[in-house]
């Protein structure tokens, strides 16, 4: 069963269109990566899945529903999102911010409380429940967002960049923490330009790419794609080399920094 | 702990508003405590919390400290129509007070409308919001002033002198008006505090996580006009007390609107009845206005905040 459909979908932009007849489906339980260079329309599509925008052509269906139809609390049941840009601004603690994500839960407050610890310690950040979220470093803060994600207890989770500005430890965590939750049995639609680190959360025939350029679909593919390098290229415009890799993860990187040639800075 | 050391600190002021000032004895001495004083306290308190709980719900609607009744036009718009019934026609005292609030609830419906329809547009920031507010107060403020312009001496004097933020007296009569409008106002908006407490993280999150963020934003603005226009019409537009109540509470009670909300209407309640014992005893010769006392007394304390967080 499908948890997320688009249908031809076409968001329209200032001088081009955002997203131009972009059709996917996502089902239950599975995993898939959003990439594509900068300004293709991946938030956008994320935020269409929301009902922060609103498709000009097409459908976007959440679970057989068109998600303009369902009420907020019916939508923050079937998804919820990680966005790319969250600034705390009040000192709330970051048991408060967790349990704020229980919204669509009519519940008590300590019900919600509760609940928020919990959330906290399965993302290992039970020891910041008291401390405000103003004061913790990026890492942490992002640990808060994920258990908040995680709290609002949806199958489908958008995360938008995850791992945006994180350290290498904190990246690998975040993935990791993604595989646990995929694992679980949630389905996962990212955006992420950390190509490399896809593999971090499931087999490379099991973990979905979908590259998107200029609002379109370029491919729709799985990980272990023979011909990757040649859709990266396609992809970014530049020309990527796979680095060769023991058991199951790959690794791209751009050609220029495989093989420095002589003389050049 | 902090909580209940406000409360002792409202209760004393509210106990100082009754008691402070010439006792006169005997029976006129009575009847100045119980039916001048402790009415007059009562309004005071009625609407310094409206005031100080509509600033703090605003502040948050908006997530902008700036945004108070007075910031985002509701002040403005319930003065203009206020001024509207006072200078054409339906002249002072408890009974017509009903009407000027109907028209200052109408100025204030009509300013927070416009305001309300860039806060509809599902993509409006919250900054857009807030320079609607801003264009929408300095436009009420100017026509407020032409009518003050066209007005008779007599209307103006009083339009003046009401302008200047006075606590009426007005006996029990006007608390048996004003307290309804002012409990149906702060149970609206207080009956927003969870998907208000939601909009900390921004509003597309809120969205996301199931807020309808139009509906609290329709609610809070009609809950907040209702109100502020009652203590306008009662009152005049009385400064300062929904921007830096908020501001202080969040300071000793944090930023938690659950407690935040309840506890910037007790010390508003605390702060205008302080102010308006102030204004009656500090010179001898008349009463200042409470206006004039609220924005000496928070302005610069508010100036020390700012200048203490810097």
């Amino acid at each position: 069963m499908s948890v997320l459909s688009f249908e031809s979908v076409t968001l329209p932009g200032s001088d081009r269109p955002r997203l131009n007849a972009v059709s996917f489906s996502l089902d239950q339980g599975e995993c898939a990566f959003l990439i594509g260079p900068n300004g293709a329309g991946k938030s956008s599509l994320l935020r269409l899945v929301l009902g922060l925008e609103r498709a000009t052509g097409g459908n976007v269906k959440l679970a057989d529903r068109a998600v303009t139809e369902l009420t907020p609390i019916e939508r923050a049941a079937r998804v919820a999102w990680l966005p790319q840009h969250l600034s705390f601004q009040d000192a709330l603690t970051a048991r408060e911010v967790v349990a704020i994500a229980r919204y669509r839960f009519f519940e008590s407050r300590d019900r919600a409380l509760e609940s928020a610890g919990q959330w906290l310690e399965r993302v290992g950040a039970m020891a910041l429940a008291q401390r405000r979220v103003t004061q913790l470093s990026g890492g942490e803060q992002q640990r808060v967002k994920l258990a908040a994600l995680l709290a609002q207890e949806a199958p489908l989770l958008l995360l938008d960049e995850p791992a945006n500005h994180l350290d290498p430890a904190q990246e690998l965590e975040v993935y990791q923490l993604l595989r646990h939750e995929w694992q679980r049995g949630l389905s996962v639609l990212c955006v992420t330009h950390d190509i490399n680190l896809v593999s971090v959360v499931g087999e490379p025939e099991r973990v979905r790419l979908l590259g998107l350029m200029a609002g379109k679909l370029r491919f729709d593919t799985q990980l272990s794609d023979a011909a990757m390098v040649e859709r990266l290229r396609d992809l970014y415009g530049i020309a990527f080399t796979e680095v060769v890799q023991t058991g199951d993860s790959r690794v791209f990187v751009p050609a220029r920094l495989s093989t420095p040639e002589e003389g050049e800075p | 702990m902090r909580g209940v050391v406000l409360l002792v600190l409202v209760v004393l002021a509210c106990g100082s508003a009754v008691l402070v000032g010439p006792d006169l004895g005997g029976d006129a001495g009575r009847f100045v405590v119980w039916q001048l004083r402790v009415p007059r306290m009562l309004v005071g308190v009625l609407v310094g919390a409206m005031l100080g709980l509509v600033g703090a719900a605003f502040q948050a609607l908006f997530q902008n400290d700036l945004a108070t009744p007075s910031t985002v036009g509701t002040t403005a718009g319930a003065t203009l129509g206020a001024l509207v019934a006072l200078v054409f026609g339906v002249g002072g005292g408890v009974e017509v007070l009903p009407v000027t609030t109907a028209f200052a609830f109408v100025g204030a419906l009509g300013t927070s409308a416009l305001v309300g329809l860039v806060a509809m547009r599902g993509r409006a920031r919250v900054s857009d919001v807030l320079l609607a507010g801003i264009a929408v107060t300095l436009a009420s403020a100017a026509l407020s002033q032409g009518i003050q312009a066209v007005a008779d001496m007599r209307a103006l004097f009083a339009a003046a002198q009401w302008s200047l933020g006075q606590l009426p007296q007005l006996g029990f009569g006007g608390v048996e008006v004003l307290a309804p409008i002012v409990l149906v106002s702060g149970a609206l908006v207080l009956s927003q505090t969870r998907p208000l407490q939601a909009l900390a993280l921004g509003e597309e999150l809120a969205h996301a996580q199931g807020v309808s963020v139009r509906r609290v934003r329709l609610l809070v603005l009609v809950g907040g006009a209702l109100g502020v226009a009652a203590c306008v019409a009662w009152c005049g537009p009385i400064a300062f007390v929904g921007l830096i109540v908020p501001h202080i509470v969040r300071r000793t009670t944090g930023p938690q609107l659950r407690t935040l909300l309840p506890l910037s209407a007790l010390v508003g309640a605390g702060f205008l009845v302080a102010c308006d014992t102030l204004a009656r005893v500090v010179w001898s010769e008349r009463e200042l206005p409470v206006g004039v006392v609220t924005a000496s007394v928070g302005a610069p304390a508010l100036f020390w905040l700012v200048l203490r967080r810097s």
